[in-house]
């Protein structure tokens, strides 16, 4: 269906496009890593990584709450209304019928504005009232497999789509979802929501699959063509490794869990929807800069 | 050393990617070009095309019948009402129908049989909790209940059939939509006069 689908309907134009495509990315990326070379020379004094450069594997992309829409791109593209309510984030434009050319040239709420990528998840009712995430922030890691495997990290193909999590989740057990407080950490973590004290915040944390099978921008659940790592490497089924996406949302609400709901369901419900739309170049020179020597990057993708 | 390397970790991406792949056109996989459509379209082995709405259209249909049956068939047990009784079995006969036929054309789309919508809540369904309290009410209780749940079910099958409409493509499917789109609006009509409310 989704996967990697028409193989042999694509006009011969297209394939020209496709073509003098990549040779634009290349050329882009040799501008790119020329401008960086001047940079490394200029602050690096000589070392691979700056003295003061701190190593973890990591850039981040903050994506304040853009709108909402009981739409879902991935899962019912075409289909207004089909979905629970969403709350999107990164690029303003996103609704049923959004294809990544949409997202390429769309404003977005995300620092740095070059993220025109689309990020969504249920939205949160206290009350039955939507409670917006107050800090959004989606970090591109490198960690969780052996550092050789670090160090061969890929950037996610542009219009990949990725669902993570479990929206069908009956019940903690089959849930990756993790909430807890920000500023007290000694309100032990859950799979689904906590009580928070006043003064504090409800966190949710959840970390994509970061294995890629090399091949399908999508699959028929919208997960397979992704695997998280086994023995701290990826799978033979899927050999690429690709920047860990861990998506972190800080809501403003504290207190009786009874109180909250998400679109989808409880707390072990929550999930990500992530669709990719990074300018090739950006995506490939944060990989190259923050993921593989192991440094951690800023806003703008240079080192902190 | 950088600029060799951005080269040839550019290559290794776009080979992995499947732009050196050969046979296999990559243009819908690892980079597509922006001029891409919208709708990917997957020849199927009667060389039928369905796009991904079709196919996310016929397993969303299927999954809201799947919870809407159970639902018709508390009817007999819950009221004598011979209206509820008659515009129950009708709309069951209907939907039954469409669910056959959505799960042929599922099948000739080759799409997985598993239902991604399995245990979701999504607009138009009725959760477990409305379930247990169907199934304790009686009368005009169960009237109301029951009328809430087929409207919000019947209301959101012509909505996103009507969507199927604009955005799919393939024939047998599309023509389903229009089919539940047309019952659908007939039997929210019937609904209406039997409660008014």
């Amino acid at each position: 269906m989704d996967r990697a689908a028409p193989l042999s309907g694509i006009p011969r134009r297209l394939r020209l496009a496709t073509a003098i495509g990549a040779l634009l990315v290349l050329l882009g990326t040799y501008l790119v890593s020329a401008t960086d070379r001047a940079d490394a020379a200029a602050g690096r004094a000589g070392a691979d990584f700056g003295a003061n450069a701190i190593r973890v594997a990591e850039f981040p992309a903050d994506c304040t709450y853009s709108h909402r829409l009981p739409d879902d791109p991935i899962v019912f593209p075409g289909l207004p209304g089909a979905s629970h309510m969403h709350s999107f984030f990164g690029s303003t434009v996103t609704n049923a019928k959004t294809t990544l050319p949409d997202l390429v040239n769309s404003p977005t709420t995300c620092d740095p504005r070059v993220d025109v990528s689309s990020y969504w998840v249920p939205t949160l009712y206290r009350d039955n009232v939507a409670v917006e995430p107050a800090i959004a922030t989606f970090y591109y890691l490198g960690e969780g497999v052996r550092a050789d495997v670090v160090a061969n990290t890929q950037p996610f193909p542009q219009g990949l789509r990725l669902v993570a999590g479990n929206a069908k989740a009956t019940g903690p057990n089959d849930s990756i979802a993790r909430w807890s407080c920000l500023h007290a950490g000694h309100v032990p973590p859950s799979k689904d929501f906590v009580n928070c004290p006043s003064g504090t915040m409800l966190e949710s944390y959840l970390d994509f699959p970061q294995c890629w099978n090399g091949r399908d921008l999508d699959s028929p659940d919208h997960k397979s063509h992704l695997a998280y790592p086994v023995n701290q490497a990826c799978p033979s089924t899927h050999p690429v490794h690709v920047p860990k996406l861990r998506q972190v949302l800080r809501y403003p609400v504290t207190g009786d869990p009874s109180r909250f709901r998400l679109a989808s369901g409880p707390g072990y419900t929550m999930h990500g929807d992530f669709f990719n739309a990074w300018p090739v170049a950006e995506l490939a020179r944060r990989v190259q800069d923050c993921i593989r020597p192991v440094i951690k990057c800023g806003h703008d993708g240079r080192p902190i | 050393m950088r600029q060799p390397t951005a080269f040839t970790v550019l290559i290794g991406v776009l080979l992995v990617a499947g732009c050196g792949a050969g046979q296999r056109d990559a243009a819908s996989t690892a980079t597509p070009p922006v001029t891409a459509p919208p709708a990917t379209t997957a020849p199927t082995p009667t060389g039928t095309a369905f796009n991904p709405t079709d196919i996310a259209w016929l397993q969303l249909t299927v999954a809201m019948t799947e919870r809407l049956l159970p639902v018709l068939d508390l009817v007999p047990a819950r009221t004598t009402d011979p209206a509820w009784r008659r515009t129950a079995t009708q709309v069951a006969t209907t939907r039954r129908a469409d669910l056959e036929r959505a799960r042929r054309l599922l099948a000739e789309a080759a799409a997985p049989t598993t239902n991604p919508h399995e245990g979701h809540d999504m607009p138009g369904m009725v959760t477990a909790p409305e379930m247990t309290a169907l199934r304790a009410a009686s009368g005009q209780s169960f009237h109301r209940l029951l009328a809430g749940h087929l409207r919000a079910h019947l209301a959101q099958s012509v909505r996103v059939a009507t969507a199927e409409q604009q955005s799919g493509v393939q024939p047998g499917t599309v023509a389903l939509a229009a089919a539940v789109v047309r019952s659908g609006t007939t039997d929210l009509a019937r609904l209406d006069r039997l409660d008014p409310g």
